[in-house]
């Protein structure tokens, strides 16, 4: 075959209007229980959508998938969220995706789905979100307000399970996300600026930072570029956040939908 | 009418009638066979000349005065997907091929359209990776151009209309066509695409005049002949082996050079056991009647999709004091080859980027296997990735200091694969990867310099991704690349120098600029994203 960007997909977006496939999905995945159906699903799942949402599908980047059946999700409405992707999130569109490979997806994502409910919510989403106002707010959004260093939180609590979240605060994940890739630039002459990293080529960096400027430099023009190892986002230990404030934080993320302009503050 | 008036206008429909009654000029064999002239008026096939070494005789922009370069004109398709193709250039026009098998005829000094034809594609094509095109061949008074729906179309070179519409198979059989044709003599060699469609992939020559096939050749031999053995079973029929990059040709030899696709379902061993001929393999074939001379398997039993469809260079160069008739080629699997193109021998096989399935080509000129890298459901490591250690973006050669020029890729992946059904028309691979990264596996890119007669490396230029750019070298000392964040690169070709850069806002995907002469000035001609653009020296 020719060349792929694999997996990144934003050259398939390109020729989606030749490929979406207009037809409706079946309501009931039509390979479900099929064994070959399952064996091709673990392979594209394990291709496609390990990276975000982990080989075992209890997420990573992204969601927890094993408990969208539990929490009343449909075969129909998970085929048109895996061929359309989810607008406005990192879960893209797979237009080149056949509608058959998209239900042997599924029909192995049922093997590895939960059989009972997901545990019950559990901590106090009121004191969770000041406990969010005294310790993210400074780099974090939610609904508009808040600081731009860290990502936008107002959806984290749907699109991430509990155990990530829970680890990420915890200082027990490594790694970020492009563009919050912390960075310290020392010009030629002048004190070092550190910030989150934007973009990058050859010859260029463009930042954000801790005073949330965007800026460009030329690398020519500087001493050293360092990528620093760490995320810029502290770990927050049982002395500075414990058990139970974890739980009502965690919750309070939970609640959260994504933006809501009615609650713009 | 006055009596002055009648002679002057008997005087201007003599002239007319002068001027209509010169045919306009054709484009002969004779000039496509001799490549790139020293006056910089032509680029008449896909890889400059026969030989594909995208090598221009100009001089006049040089390794000192390059910065001074000045965009002329910019193009803009108004076409949805990016240009992959390498445009043609004859008395100041410009013939380019783009996405959604849409062309156009450009007047070179100002960028202006002069026609614009534009194929209707059926809805449901099975085009695998991108609705693209890799440009025209040329002769006579016709242009030749594949389409996605696996034709073969000749096109007036004045207006752009059909002159006649060959079909090289069913596109709904899974075959799509996004090579670049060249003319040999008088016929125009293309292949097929769809070998993750379980297609049977062939080379095919049509007469140039009437459209009629000449011969096929195709790439998994049927029952009975020669090679068949090397297929389990039916595997032979589902096989794949799609050729969908440009070849090369040898006058002398009348030898046509083509590198074949993945073999199908690209992953699944079990599916196809034994080497699976030809695919991931250089063909060498009569130009006359595509009777297979020889050829050479680059990865027997490919299990990683890496297609053999990388664009072959031709050059006579010494070797150990020997002067050697050489096919030179930078594989998908990661090794560099130098082949004699008489017999297909190996003359030398090095890696030139990391490869973990095989160190070295033993020699029998079969790869020696390392253990653990075939494909299964949970997935094993293997280096390249499935992009390859380089691709289908063109490669140079530059014959005054002998040296090979590839855009490498540093990338590894986890290669999962599954038994596959056949359905007709429908993805036949068997498997996937995943990007695998790590510290003692980072990924990048590099523009790398080859001595041909060694293997061995020059210089290099690095990227911090992985660059999809084809390149073009010229006797002035210069190569022009691209990265993958959108700048275009003119380097010093000696040493790897960068001299000039400019941010194209789109990367040079698949394709290479070509260079040519308008009225006494050099330009550059750079394909990036929907655009294209002149570069030249200030007036």
């Amino acid at each position: 075959m020719r060349w792929r960007a694999f997996p990144v997909v934003a050259a398939w977006f390109i020729v989606a209007g030749t490929w979406t496939q207009a037809q409706a999905p079946a309501p009931k995945n039509p390979l479900e229980g099929d064994q070959a159906a399952i064996r091709s699903g673990m392979g594209l799942f394990r291709a496609r959508c390990a990276d975000c949402h982990g080989m075992d599908a209890h997420g990573v980047r992204g969601p927890d998938i094993t408990q969208v059946w539990a929490s009343g999700r449909t075969d129909e409405g998970l085929f048109t969220t895996i061929k359309n992707g989810i607008a406005g999130t990192e879960m893209p569109a797979q237009p080149r995706l056949f509608d058959h490979e998209t239900w042997q997806i599924l029909a192995y994502l049922r093997t590895l789905a939960a059989s009972n409910r997901p545990e019950p919510p559990r901590g106090d989403a009121e004191n969770g979100k000041k406990i969010y106002q005294a310790n993210c707010v400074s780099c974090h959004r939610v609904n508009g307000a808040g600081g731009q260093l860290g990502p936008d939180l107002s959806r984290i609590g749907a699109a991430r399970s509990r155990e990530v979240l829970e680890l990420r605060i915890r200082g027990g994940v490594e790694g970020f996300l492009p563009g919050y890739e912390p960075v310290t630039l020392t010009p030629a002459t002048g004190t070092a600026v550190v910030g989150v990293k934007k973009n990058e080529d050859l010859f260029s960096v463009q930042i954000m930072d801790t005073r949330e400027r965007i800026q460009g430099y030329d690398k020519s023009s500087l001493k050293e570029l360092q990528n620093n190892p760490r995320s810029a986002m502290p770990a927050f230990g049982s002395n500075r956040i414990g058990e139970k404030e974890l739980d009502d934080l965690i919750r309070y993320l939970q609640t959260l939908r994504g933006f809501d302009p009615s609650v713009i503050q | 009418m006055t009596r002055l008036a009648l002679p002057l206008v008997l005087l201007g429909t003599a002239l007319l009638s002068a001027q209509q009654a010169t045919p306009p000029a054709l484009v002969t064999t004779q000039e496509i066979a001799e490549g790139l002239p020293q006056d910089g008026s032509r680029w008449v096939t896909f890889g400059g000349s026969y030989t594909n070494q995208r090598h221009s005789p100009l001089t006049q922009i040089t390794p000192a005065n390059v910065k001074g370069l000045v965009s002329q004109w910019t193009f803009q398709s108004g076409t949805l997907g990016n240009f992959e193709t390498t445009p043609l250039l004859r008395d100041n026009i410009l013939y380019v091929t783009g996405p959604q098998n849409v062309a156009w005829a450009l007047d070179a000094r100002t960028g202006r359209q002069i026609w614009r034809y534009r194929r209707e594609l059926p809805s449901d094509l099975t085009a695998c990776c991108g609705l693209v095109n890799r440009g025209f061949a040329m002769l006579g008074d016709k242009l030749f151009m594949v389409t996605l729906d696996a034709h073969l179309l000749a096109l007036d070179m004045r207006t752009g209309n059909i002159v006649w519409d060959a079909t090289l198979e069913q596109y709904k059989n899974g075959y799509a066509a996004t090579i670049a044709p060249i003319v040999v003599k008088d016929k125009v060699i293309v292949g097929a695409a769809g070998g993750e469609f379980g297609i049977r992939g062939f080379i095919d020559a049509y007469e140039a005049n009437t459209g009629k096939r000449a011969w096929r050749f195709y790439t998994i031999p049927a029952p009975g002949e020669p090679g068949n053995d090397t297929w389990a079973g039916d595997s032979w029929k589902t096989g794949g082996a799609g050729v969908w990059v440009t070849g090369a040709y040898d006058p002398e030899l009348n030898l046509l050079y083509y590198g074949t696709g993945n073999p199908g379902p690209d992953y699944h061993s079990e599916s196809r056991l034994g080497d699976n001929l030809y695919a991931a393999s250089l063909v060498a074939l009569d130009a006359d009647s595509g009777t297979l001379r020889w050829h050479y398997q680059f990865t027997p039993h490919d299990v990683h999709d890496w297609d053999a469809t990388e664009v072959p260079i031709l050059a006579d160069i010494t070797i150990s004091g020997q002067p050697r008739k050489v096919l030179m080629f930078a594989n998908r699997n990661g090794f560099y080859y130098t082949l004699d193109r008489t017999n297909g021998r190996v003359i030398l096989a090095k890696p030139f980027v990391q490869t973990t399935w095989a160190k070295e080509i033993g020699r029998d000129g079969r790869p020696m296997l390392e253990a653990g890298h075939t494909p299964d459901e949970t997935g094993e490591i293997t280096c390249p990735d499935i992009t390859g250690g380089t691709n289908f973006w063109p490669t140079t050669f530059d014959p005054s200091t002998r040296t090979f020029f590839v855009n490498a890729r540093e990338a590894c992946m986890t290669f999962y694969s599954w038994k596959p059904d056949y359905k007709a028309g429908e993805r036949f691979t068997g498997g996937a990867g995943q990007r695998y990264t790590s510290t003692t596996m980072p990924v990048y890119g590099a523009l790398r310099a080859i001595d041909p007669a060694t293997g061995e490396r020059k210089w290099e230029f690095k990227y911090l991704r992985p660059s999809t750019a084809g390149l073009l070298t010229t006797a002035s000392g210069l190569i022009f690349s691209g990265d993958n964040d959108g700048n275009l690169l003119a380097l010093d070709s000696r040493n790897g120098t960068l001299l000039w850069r400019y941010q194209m806002g789109a990367n040079l995907h698949g394709t290479s600029a070509i260079t040519y002469m308008i009225d006494g000035r050099q330009h550059v001609l750079v394909p990036a994203g929907t655009t294209l653009t002149a570069w030249a020296l200030p007036r």
